[in-house]
Protein backbone atom coordinates (compact mmCIF):
# COMPACT_ATOMS: atom_id res chain seq x y z
CA UNK A 1 0.00 0.00 0.00
CA UNK A 2 1.50 3.17 -0.92
CA UNK A 3 1.26 6.56 1.14
CA UNK A 4 1.46 8.45 -2.45
CA UNK A 5 0.73 8.58 -5.61
CA UNK A 6 4.43 10.58 -5.89
CA UNK A 7 7.20 11.76 -3.84
CA UNK A 8 9.85 14.01 -5.23
CA UNK A 9 13.00 14.65 -3.47
CA UNK A 10 14.08 18.52 -3.48
CA UNK A 11 12.43 21.86 -3.82
CA UNK A 12 15.25 23.26 -5.56
CA UNK A 13 14.39 24.57 -9.42
CA UNK A 14 13.58 21.12 -10.83
CA UNK A 15 11.32 19.19 -8.09
CA UNK A 16 8.54 21.71 -7.73
CA UNK A 17 7.93 21.70 -11.27
CA UNK A 18 7.71 17.77 -11.22
CA UNK A 19 5.44 17.79 -8.55
CA UNK A 20 3.08 20.31 -9.69
CA UNK A 21 2.70 19.13 -12.66
CA UNK A 22 1.72 15.69 -10.83
CA UNK A 23 -0.57 17.32 -8.87
CA UNK A 24 -2.41 18.68 -11.30
CA UNK A 25 -2.80 15.41 -12.83
CA UNK A 26 -5.01 14.49 -9.73
CA UNK A 27 -1.84 12.51 -7.97
CA UNK A 28 -1.20 12.62 -4.54
CA UNK A 29 2.09 14.02 -4.82
CA UNK A 30 4.89 14.63 -2.18
CA UNK A 31 7.72 16.78 -2.02
CA UNK A 32 10.52 16.28 0.31
CA UNK A 33 12.79 19.40 0.93
CA UNK A 34 16.11 18.44 3.48
CA UNK A 35 16.34 22.95 4.26
CA UNK A 36 13.90 24.88 6.43
CA UNK A 37 12.73 26.94 3.31
CA UNK A 38 13.15 25.81 0.10
CA UNK A 39 16.42 27.80 -1.87
CA UNK A 40 18.09 28.34 0.77
CA UNK A 41 20.58 25.78 0.49
CA UNK A 42 20.91 26.41 -3.54
CA UNK A 43 24.01 28.78 -4.30
CA UNK A 44 24.69 29.75 -7.71
CA UNK A 45 25.57 33.28 -9.09
CA UNK A 46 22.46 32.77 -11.52
CA UNK A 47 21.23 34.21 -14.75
CA UNK A 48 18.30 31.79 -15.96
CA UNK A 49 18.84 31.73 -19.76
CA UNK A 50 15.93 32.74 -21.91
CA UNK A 51 15.36 29.55 -23.35
CA UNK A 52 14.03 28.07 -20.25
CA UNK A 53 11.36 31.01 -19.95
CA UNK A 54 10.56 30.40 -23.47
CA UNK A 55 10.02 26.33 -23.59
CA UNK A 56 9.83 25.82 -19.84
CA UNK A 57 7.05 25.47 -17.73
CA UNK A 58 4.20 27.77 -19.37
CA UNK A 59 2.96 28.57 -15.64
CA UNK A 60 6.15 30.50 -15.09
CA UNK A 61 6.62 32.13 -18.23
CA UNK A 62 3.05 33.35 -17.69
CA UNK A 63 3.59 34.18 -14.18
CA UNK A 64 5.42 36.76 -12.26
CA UNK A 65 8.61 34.86 -10.45
CA UNK A 66 10.77 36.92 -8.75
CA UNK A 67 13.26 38.10 -10.89
CA UNK A 68 16.44 40.34 -10.05
CA UNK A 69 17.01 41.97 -13.54
CA UNK A 70 16.96 41.27 -16.79
CA UNK A 71 20.11 40.54 -19.10
CA UNK A 72 20.39 41.54 -22.67
CA UNK A 73 23.97 41.20 -23.27
CA UNK A 74 27.85 39.75 -22.32
CA UNK A 75 30.65 42.24 -22.04
CA UNK A 76 33.72 39.98 -22.76
CA UNK A 77 37.04 42.17 -20.95
CA UNK A 78 40.67 41.46 -21.21
CA UNK A 79 43.09 41.68 -18.55
CA UNK A 80 46.20 43.01 -19.32
CA UNK A 81 48.81 44.18 -16.50
CA UNK A 82 46.03 44.88 -14.20
CA UNK A 83 44.15 46.80 -17.19
CA UNK A 84 40.60 45.94 -18.58
CA UNK A 85 40.03 46.87 -22.03
CA UNK A 86 36.77 45.17 -23.96
CA UNK A 87 37.51 45.45 -27.27
CA UNK A 88 35.87 42.69 -29.63
CA UNK A 89 34.12 39.10 -28.49
CA UNK A 90 30.89 40.87 -26.46
CA UNK A 91 27.35 40.33 -27.32
CA UNK A 92 24.48 42.12 -26.85
CA UNK A 93 20.59 42.32 -27.81
CA UNK A 94 20.54 45.80 -29.79
CA UNK A 95 18.55 48.41 -29.00
CA UNK A 96 15.55 48.95 -28.99
CA UNK A 97 15.14 45.30 -28.47
CA UNK A 98 16.94 44.81 -25.52
CA UNK A 99 16.98 45.07 -22.91
CA UNK A 100 13.25 44.45 -23.12
CA UNK A 101 13.82 41.43 -25.21
CA UNK A 102 16.18 39.20 -22.80
CA UNK A 103 19.03 36.64 -23.05
CA UNK A 104 18.32 35.74 -19.26
CA UNK A 105 17.13 36.90 -15.95
CA UNK A 106 19.41 37.41 -12.80
CA UNK A 107 17.66 35.80 -9.62
CA UNK A 108 18.16 34.62 -5.79
CA UNK A 109 17.41 31.25 -5.52
CA UNK A 110 16.25 31.35 -2.05
CA UNK A 111 12.74 33.51 -3.48
CA UNK A 112 13.06 32.01 -6.93
CA UNK A 113 12.75 28.15 -5.04
CA UNK A 114 10.10 29.02 -2.59
CA UNK A 115 8.16 30.85 -5.70
CA UNK A 116 8.47 27.71 -7.15
CA UNK A 117 7.46 25.44 -4.34
CA UNK A 118 4.57 27.81 -3.62
CA UNK A 119 3.08 27.25 -6.69
CA UNK A 120 2.88 23.66 -6.60
CA UNK A 121 1.61 23.16 -2.83
CA UNK A 122 -1.05 25.99 -4.84
CA UNK A 123 -1.60 23.07 -7.31
CA UNK A 124 -2.33 20.47 -4.21
CA UNK A 125 1.52 18.90 -3.75
CA UNK A 126 1.86 18.40 -0.20
CA UNK A 127 5.50 20.04 0.74
CA UNK A 128 7.27 18.80 3.94
CA UNK A 129 10.40 20.83 4.78
CA UNK A 130 13.68 20.50 6.92
CA UNK A 131 12.83 16.93 6.18
CA UNK A 132 15.35 14.44 4.53
CA UNK A 133 14.83 11.46 2.54
CA UNK A 134 18.13 9.09 3.65
CA UNK A 135 17.90 6.31 1.96
CA UNK A 136 15.12 4.24 -0.69
CA UNK A 137 13.03 1.56 0.34
CA UNK A 138 14.04 -1.25 -1.98
CA UNK A 139 11.81 -4.13 -2.05
CA UNK A 140 12.60 -7.32 -4.57
CA UNK A 141 15.41 -4.84 -6.09
CA UNK A 142 12.87 -2.26 -6.19
CA UNK A 143 12.62 1.33 -5.21
CA UNK A 144 9.46 1.83 -3.46
CA UNK A 145 9.91 4.91 -1.17
CA UNK A 146 12.13 6.91 1.17
CA UNK A 147 12.66 6.37 4.37
CA UNK A 148 12.99 9.80 5.90
CA UNK A 149 15.83 11.56 9.11
CA UNK A 150 12.85 10.96 11.22
CA UNK A 151 13.04 7.07 10.36
CA UNK A 152 9.77 7.27 8.94
CA UNK A 153 9.08 5.19 5.63
CA UNK A 154 7.32 6.66 2.65
CA UNK A 155 5.97 4.71 0.48
CA UNK A 156 5.10 5.46 -2.93
CA UNK A 157 4.44 4.04 -6.05
CA UNK A 158 6.66 6.46 -8.15
CA UNK A 159 9.86 8.49 -6.50
CA UNK A 160 11.03 10.83 -8.45
CA UNK A 161 14.68 12.38 -7.68
CA UNK A 162 15.57 15.72 -7.67
CA UNK A 163 18.29 15.98 -4.84
CA UNK A 164 20.73 17.60 -6.99
CA UNK A 165 24.56 16.91 -7.79
CA UNK A 166 25.19 14.65 -4.53
CA UNK A 167 23.47 12.13 -5.84
CA UNK A 168 23.12 10.29 -2.51
CA UNK A 169 19.73 8.32 -3.54
CA UNK A 170 20.62 7.56 -6.91
CA UNK A 171 23.35 6.05 -5.51
CA UNK A 172 22.20 4.05 -2.87
CA UNK A 173 19.22 3.33 -5.55
CA UNK A 174 21.93 1.40 -7.59
CA UNK A 175 21.92 3.32 -10.22
CA UNK A 176 24.36 6.47 -10.48
CA UNK A 177 27.47 6.53 -9.20
CA UNK A 178 29.96 9.50 -7.74
CA UNK A 179 30.12 12.31 -10.50
CA UNK A 180 33.78 12.36 -10.82
CA UNK A 181 35.77 15.22 -9.84
CA UNK A 182 36.77 16.30 -13.58
CA UNK A 183 33.13 16.87 -14.16
CA UNK A 184 32.33 19.03 -10.59
CA UNK A 185 32.92 22.58 -10.65
CA UNK A 186 33.60 24.25 -7.15
CA UNK A 187 32.31 28.00 -7.82
CA UNK A 188 33.34 30.45 -5.07
CA UNK A 189 30.91 33.35 -5.07
CA UNK A 190 30.59 37.09 -3.50
CA UNK A 191 27.64 38.86 -3.14
CA UNK A 192 28.22 42.33 -2.99
CA UNK A 193 25.63 45.18 -1.84
CA UNK A 194 25.68 47.87 -4.81
CA UNK A 195 23.00 50.89 -5.54
CA UNK A 196 21.01 50.17 -8.28
CA UNK A 197 22.17 53.25 -10.15
CA UNK A 198 25.45 52.56 -9.91
CA UNK A 199 24.69 49.06 -11.37
CA UNK A 200 22.65 51.02 -14.02
CA UNK A 201 25.75 52.89 -15.07
CA UNK A 202 28.38 50.20 -15.00
CA UNK A 203 27.16 47.47 -16.35
CA UNK A 204 23.25 48.20 -16.80
CA UNK A 205 21.81 45.06 -18.18
CA UNK A 206 25.02 43.15 -18.86
CA UNK A 207 26.69 40.22 -17.70
CA UNK A 208 30.40 41.36 -17.34
CA UNK A 209 33.30 38.44 -17.85
CA UNK A 210 37.10 39.04 -17.19
CA UNK A 211 39.88 36.67 -19.28
CA UNK A 212 43.47 36.95 -18.77
CA UNK A 213 46.69 34.86 -20.02
CA UNK A 214 47.57 32.78 -17.48
CA UNK A 215 50.46 34.94 -16.00
CA UNK A 216 47.84 37.18 -15.06
CA UNK A 217 46.67 35.31 -12.31
CA UNK A 218 42.65 35.51 -12.47
CA UNK A 219 41.85 32.58 -13.92
CA UNK A 220 42.47 29.64 -11.49
CA UNK A 221 44.77 27.09 -12.40
CA UNK A 222 41.95 24.44 -13.13
CA UNK A 223 39.22 27.12 -14.67
CA UNK A 224 38.59 24.82 -17.28
CA UNK A 225 36.90 27.78 -18.98
CA UNK A 226 35.92 29.96 -16.29
CA UNK A 227 36.63 33.81 -15.92
CA UNK A 228 35.24 35.64 -13.87
CA UNK A 229 32.21 36.79 -13.75
CA UNK A 230 30.15 39.69 -12.22
CA UNK A 231 26.37 39.26 -13.02
CA UNK A 232 24.45 42.46 -11.95
CA UNK A 233 21.21 41.46 -9.83
CA UNK A 234 18.36 44.56 -8.80
CA UNK A 235 20.56 46.17 -5.87
CA UNK A 236 23.50 43.90 -5.77
CA UNK A 237 25.73 42.03 -7.98
CA UNK A 238 26.95 38.33 -7.69
CA UNK A 239 30.90 37.69 -8.67
CA UNK A 240 32.10 33.94 -9.26
CA UNK A 241 35.51 32.29 -9.69
CA UNK A 242 35.57 28.53 -10.53
CA UNK A 243 37.97 26.09 -10.79
CA UNK A 244 37.17 22.04 -11.47
CA UNK A 245 37.67 19.72 -9.00
CA UNK A 246 40.24 17.44 -10.56
CA UNK A 247 41.94 18.18 -14.32
CA UNK A 248 44.49 15.92 -16.18
CA UNK A 249 45.51 13.76 -13.15
CA UNK A 250 45.78 17.05 -10.74
CA UNK A 251 43.25 17.75 -7.82
CA UNK A 252 42.52 21.31 -7.72
CA UNK A 253 45.37 22.77 -5.33
CA UNK A 254 42.32 24.92 -6.04
CA UNK A 255 40.31 26.04 -4.11
CA UNK A 256 42.20 27.52 -1.21
CA UNK A 257 43.80 29.76 -3.87
CA UNK A 258 40.18 31.04 -5.36
CA UNK A 259 40.53 34.28 -2.50
CA UNK A 260 43.89 34.43 -4.11
CA UNK A 261 42.28 34.89 -7.32
CA UNK A 262 40.03 37.48 -6.06
CA UNK A 263 42.78 39.53 -4.53
CA UNK A 264 44.67 39.86 -7.80
CA UNK A 265 40.98 40.72 -9.97
CA UNK A 266 40.63 43.31 -6.93
CA UNK A 267 43.44 45.52 -8.40
CA UNK A 268 42.23 45.78 -11.61
CA UNK A 269 41.47 49.07 -12.58
CA UNK A 270 38.01 48.34 -13.64
CA UNK A 271 37.16 46.83 -10.09
CA UNK A 272 39.27 49.80 -8.50
CA UNK A 273 37.66 52.64 -10.55
CA UNK A 274 33.91 51.45 -11.51
CA UNK A 275 33.27 48.37 -8.24
CA UNK A 276 35.50 49.02 -5.55
CA UNK A 277 34.03 52.60 -4.30
CA UNK A 278 30.06 51.42 -4.22
CA UNK A 279 30.36 47.71 -3.72
CA UNK A 280 29.78 46.31 0.38
CA UNK A 281 30.20 42.79 0.69
CA UNK A 282 27.48 40.60 2.16
CA UNK A 283 28.24 37.61 1.72
CA UNK A 284 30.43 34.50 0.58
CA UNK A 285 29.66 31.11 -0.65
CA UNK A 286 30.32 28.40 -2.63
CA UNK A 287 29.10 25.27 -4.41
CA UNK A 288 29.60 22.36 -6.47
CA UNK A 289 28.04 21.97 -10.14
CA UNK A 290 28.40 18.99 -12.77
CA UNK A 291 28.81 21.16 -15.35
CA UNK A 292 30.91 18.86 -17.64
CA UNK A 293 28.86 15.72 -16.93
CA UNK A 294 27.43 15.67 -20.31
CA UNK A 295 30.45 16.01 -21.68
CA UNK A 296 31.89 13.06 -20.29
CA UNK A 297 30.71 9.46 -22.00
CA UNK A 298 30.86 7.41 -18.77
CA UNK A 299 28.99 9.85 -16.63
CA UNK A 300 26.64 10.59 -19.40
CA UNK A 301 25.63 7.30 -20.05
CA UNK A 302 24.90 6.60 -16.18
CA UNK A 303 20.78 5.46 -16.09
CA UNK A 304 18.14 7.96 -15.29
CA UNK A 305 15.62 5.99 -14.42
CA UNK A 306 15.04 2.74 -12.71
CA UNK A 307 11.71 0.59 -11.81
CA UNK A 308 9.79 3.01 -10.34
CA UNK A 309 12.04 5.89 -9.97
CA UNK A 310 12.89 8.73 -12.78
CA UNK A 311 15.80 11.15 -11.92
CA UNK A 312 15.90 14.82 -13.00
CA UNK A 313 18.08 18.18 -12.73
CA UNK A 314 21.68 17.80 -11.88
CA UNK A 315 20.80 14.41 -10.54
CA UNK A 316 20.19 13.40 -13.91
CA UNK A 317 23.08 15.34 -15.48
CA UNK A 318 21.22 17.96 -16.75
CA UNK A 319 23.66 20.38 -16.80
CA UNK A 320 24.63 22.82 -19.75
CA UNK A 321 27.94 22.65 -20.26
CA UNK A 322 27.73 25.20 -23.17
CA UNK A 323 27.02 27.97 -20.69
CA UNK A 324 27.12 26.40 -17.12
CA UNK A 325 23.74 26.64 -16.39
CA UNK A 326 21.35 23.66 -14.91
CA UNK A 327 17.75 25.91 -14.29
CA UNK A 328 16.37 25.13 -18.04
CA UNK A 329 17.24 21.93 -18.34
CA UNK A 330 15.81 20.90 -14.92
CA UNK A 331 12.88 22.62 -15.92
CA UNK A 332 12.52 20.54 -19.29
CA UNK A 333 13.83 17.23 -17.32
CA UNK A 334 10.83 18.05 -14.79
CA UNK A 335 8.23 18.29 -17.27
CA UNK A 336 9.20 15.29 -19.35
CA UNK A 337 9.36 13.30 -16.46
CA UNK A 338 6.24 14.24 -14.77
CA UNK A 339 4.65 13.49 -18.06
CA UNK A 340 6.02 10.12 -17.84
CA UNK A 341 5.13 9.51 -14.44
CA UNK A 342 1.02 10.58 -15.32
CA UNK A 343 1.45 7.69 -18.17
CA UNK A 344 3.39 5.39 -16.31
CA UNK A 345 0.74 5.59 -13.62
CA UNK A 346 -2.58 5.75 -15.82
CA UNK A 347 -1.30 2.48 -17.00
CA UNK A 348 -0.28 1.19 -14.22
CA UNK A 349 2.77 -0.12 -15.47
CA UNK A 350 6.00 1.58 -13.30
CA UNK A 351 8.40 -0.43 -14.68
CA UNK A 352 12.07 0.01 -15.97
CA UNK A 353 10.92 -1.11 -19.55
CA UNK A 354 8.03 1.38 -19.57
CA UNK A 355 9.91 4.09 -17.74
CA UNK A 356 12.93 4.02 -20.30
CA UNK A 357 10.43 6.38 -22.23
CA UNK A 358 11.85 9.33 -20.39
CA UNK A 359 15.40 8.59 -21.22
CA UNK A 360 14.26 8.75 -24.99
CA UNK A 361 12.72 11.55 -25.05
CA UNK A 362 15.25 13.77 -22.85
CA UNK A 363 17.83 12.67 -25.56
CA UNK A 364 14.89 13.79 -28.41
CA UNK A 365 14.22 16.81 -26.81
CA UNK A 366 15.70 19.64 -29.26
CA UNK A 367 17.77 21.61 -26.21
CA UNK A 368 18.83 19.24 -24.05
CA UNK A 369 21.30 16.92 -25.48
CA UNK A 370 22.65 19.62 -27.44
CA UNK A 371 23.21 22.03 -24.77
CA UNK A 372 24.78 19.12 -22.13
CA UNK A 373 27.34 18.28 -24.70
CA UNK A 374 28.51 21.61 -25.71
CA UNK A 375 32.27 21.51 -25.50
CA UNK A 376 32.86 25.27 -26.28
CA UNK A 377 33.40 26.60 -22.96
CA UNK A 378 35.61 23.69 -21.98
CA UNK A 379 37.75 24.34 -24.69
CA UNK A 380 38.91 27.46 -23.33
CA UNK A 381 41.08 25.96 -21.28
CA UNK A 382 43.17 24.69 -23.77
CA UNK A 383 43.15 28.17 -25.14
CA UNK A 384 44.01 30.16 -21.21
CA UNK A 385 46.88 26.94 -20.79
CA UNK A 386 48.68 27.17 -23.98
CA UNK A 387 47.75 28.98 -27.19
CA UNK A 388 48.50 32.65 -28.04
CA UNK A 389 46.29 35.76 -26.74
CA UNK A 390 44.51 36.16 -30.07
CA UNK A 391 44.02 32.36 -29.83
CA UNK A 392 42.08 33.15 -26.89
CA UNK A 393 40.26 35.85 -27.87
CA UNK A 394 38.61 34.07 -30.51
CA UNK A 395 37.51 31.11 -28.21
CA UNK A 396 36.27 33.67 -26.35
CA UNK A 397 34.52 34.53 -29.02
CA UNK A 398 33.37 31.42 -29.87
CA UNK A 399 32.02 30.70 -26.54
CA UNK A 400 31.04 33.91 -24.98
CA UNK A 401 30.27 36.03 -28.03
CA UNK A 402 28.46 36.37 -30.50
CA UNK A 403 30.22 33.13 -32.33
CA UNK A 404 27.80 31.21 -29.62
CA UNK A 405 24.78 31.56 -32.24
CA UNK A 406 26.90 29.31 -34.56
CA UNK A 407 26.17 26.54 -32.07
CA UNK A 408 22.85 27.36 -30.54
CA UNK A 409 21.12 29.06 -33.01
CA UNK A 410 20.09 25.66 -34.66
CA UNK A 411 19.14 24.09 -31.75
CA UNK A 412 16.73 27.11 -30.17
CA UNK A 413 15.19 26.90 -33.70
CA UNK A 414 14.33 23.38 -33.46
CA UNK A 415 12.91 24.23 -29.87
CA UNK A 416 11.19 27.66 -31.81
CA UNK A 417 9.49 25.66 -34.97
CA UNK A 418 8.48 22.94 -31.99
CA UNK A 419 6.73 25.39 -30.13
CA UNK A 420 4.51 26.90 -32.82
CA UNK A 421 3.98 23.51 -35.11
CA UNK A 422 2.49 22.80 -31.39
CA UNK A 423 1.01 26.43 -30.60
CA UNK A 424 1.22 29.13 -34.23
CA UNK A 425 0.55 31.83 -31.31
CA UNK A 426 3.04 30.94 -29.01
CA UNK A 427 5.47 34.42 -30.00
CA UNK A 428 2.68 36.32 -28.92
CA UNK A 429 3.13 34.58 -25.55
CA UNK A 430 6.83 35.05 -25.56
CA UNK A 431 6.35 38.72 -26.42
CA UNK A 432 4.07 39.04 -23.51
CA UNK A 433 6.27 37.41 -21.43
CA UNK A 434 9.59 39.46 -22.42
CA UNK A 435 7.32 43.15 -21.50
CA UNK A 436 5.49 41.70 -17.81
CA UNK A 437 9.18 40.70 -16.59
CA UNK A 438 10.61 44.11 -18.12
CA UNK A 439 7.76 45.57 -15.86
CA UNK A 440 8.16 43.21 -13.11
CA UNK A 441 11.75 44.28 -12.64
CA UNK A 442 11.25 48.42 -13.53
CA UNK B 1 18.81 35.89 16.33
CA UNK B 2 18.41 32.64 17.53
CA UNK B 3 20.94 31.73 20.01
CA UNK B 4 21.75 28.66 18.64
CA UNK B 5 22.81 30.03 15.37
CA UNK B 6 26.27 30.04 14.27
CA UNK B 7 27.93 32.33 12.27
CA UNK B 8 31.86 33.02 10.83
CA UNK B 9 33.40 35.75 10.26
CA UNK B 10 35.53 34.54 7.07
CA UNK B 11 31.77 33.62 5.51
CA UNK B 12 29.48 36.13 5.95
CA UNK B 13 25.90 35.44 4.79
CA UNK B 14 25.36 32.67 6.36
CA UNK B 15 23.99 31.03 9.25
CA UNK B 16 24.24 27.46 10.80
CA UNK B 17 21.93 25.49 13.00
CA UNK B 18 24.43 22.49 14.12
CA UNK B 19 23.19 19.70 13.18
CA UNK B 20 22.08 16.65 15.37
CA UNK B 21 25.45 14.02 14.93
CA UNK B 22 28.16 14.11 12.60
CA UNK B 23 27.02 13.78 8.64
CA UNK B 24 30.68 14.02 7.01
CA UNK B 25 32.87 10.63 8.23
CA UNK B 26 36.56 9.69 7.26
CA UNK B 27 36.98 5.45 7.08
CA UNK B 28 40.70 5.47 8.60
CA UNK B 29 41.20 2.47 6.92
CA UNK B 30 40.34 3.67 3.68
CA UNK B 31 41.97 6.67 3.95
CA UNK B 32 45.46 6.82 2.31
CA UNK B 33 46.32 10.22 3.73
CA UNK B 34 46.49 11.57 0.31
CA UNK B 35 45.18 15.10 1.40
CA UNK B 36 42.79 16.19 -1.36
CA UNK B 37 40.14 16.88 0.83
CA UNK B 38 41.73 19.19 3.01
CA UNK B 39 42.83 20.41 0.02
CA UNK B 40 39.39 21.46 -1.96
CA UNK B 41 37.91 22.22 1.27
CA UNK B 42 36.92 25.74 1.33
CA UNK B 43 35.24 25.42 4.86
CA UNK B 44 38.58 24.25 6.67
CA UNK B 45 36.34 21.08 7.78
CA UNK B 46 39.03 18.60 7.40
CA UNK B 47 42.97 18.43 8.72
CA UNK B 48 45.67 15.28 8.90
CA UNK B 49 46.69 13.96 11.59
CA UNK B 50 48.83 10.91 12.34
CA UNK B 51 48.84 10.31 8.17
CA UNK B 52 45.22 10.00 8.04
CA UNK B 53 42.27 13.10 7.00
CA UNK B 54 40.14 13.65 10.04
CA UNK B 55 37.25 16.03 10.11
CA UNK B 56 37.87 18.99 12.65
CA UNK B 57 35.36 21.86 11.78
CA UNK B 58 32.36 20.23 10.20
CA UNK B 59 30.13 23.56 11.89
CA UNK B 60 31.37 25.67 8.99
CA UNK B 61 30.35 22.86 6.09
CA UNK B 62 28.57 24.59 3.17
CA UNK B 63 27.53 20.73 1.99
CA UNK B 64 29.32 21.04 -1.31
CA UNK B 65 30.45 17.39 -1.33
CA UNK B 66 34.10 18.59 -2.57
CA UNK B 67 35.46 16.20 -0.42
CA UNK B 68 33.44 13.61 -1.44
CA UNK B 69 33.82 13.79 -5.00
CA UNK B 70 37.31 14.00 -5.13
CA UNK B 71 38.56 11.45 -2.24
CA UNK B 72 39.63 8.81 -4.68
CA UNK B 73 39.67 5.47 -2.43
CA UNK B 74 36.06 6.55 -1.30
CA UNK B 75 37.51 6.92 2.53
CA UNK B 76 35.21 10.35 2.85
CA UNK B 77 31.68 9.73 3.84
CA UNK B 78 28.92 11.79 2.60
CA UNK B 79 25.48 12.34 4.25
CA UNK B 80 22.90 15.19 4.75
CA UNK B 81 22.78 17.05 7.81
CA UNK B 82 19.18 15.90 8.93
CA UNK B 83 16.03 17.95 10.44
CA UNK B 84 16.63 21.26 8.37
CA UNK B 85 19.85 21.79 9.80
CA UNK B 86 23.27 22.89 8.34
CA UNK B 87 24.04 26.15 6.40
CA UNK B 88 21.46 28.70 5.36
CA UNK B 89 21.86 31.33 3.06
CA UNK B 90 19.68 34.15 1.67
CA UNK B 91 22.52 34.83 -0.43
CA UNK B 92 23.01 32.07 -3.18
Amino acid sequence: MSDYDVIVVGAGFGGPVAAKKCAEAGLSTLILERAAVPGEKVISSLTIPFYGFLFGPSWIRDGDPPIERPVSGIRNFFVKEGKTFAKDCSFRVPRPFGPRVSIGYTTYCRPFCTWLADRAVEAGAELRTSVTAVDVIKENGKVQGVVTDRGEELRSRMLLDSEGLQNLLGIKAGIRKRYLPEVVELCLLLDFEMPKEEIDRVCGYNLEYFWGMPEEEIIAPLGYGSAVYIFPYRESIHMTIGCFLKAEDEVAPAVRTLDAYYERFFQTDRWQSEYAPHTKLRARIWDTCPIYAGLHPEMREMPTFTDNMLLLGDAAGMEAAAIADGVPTAWFSAEIAADTTIEALKAGDTSADFLSRYDQRLRAHPLITALITDPHRRDLKYAAINVSEKEMRKRVHNGWGFGMMKHLTWPVTKAVVGSMWRKPSIPFRWMNMFNRYYKLYR
Amino acid sequence: MDESLRQFEDIPGVVWVPPPEEFITVDRDACTGCGDCVRVCLASVFRLREGKAEVARLERCMECAACFFVCEPGAVDFQWPKFGTGYRSEWG
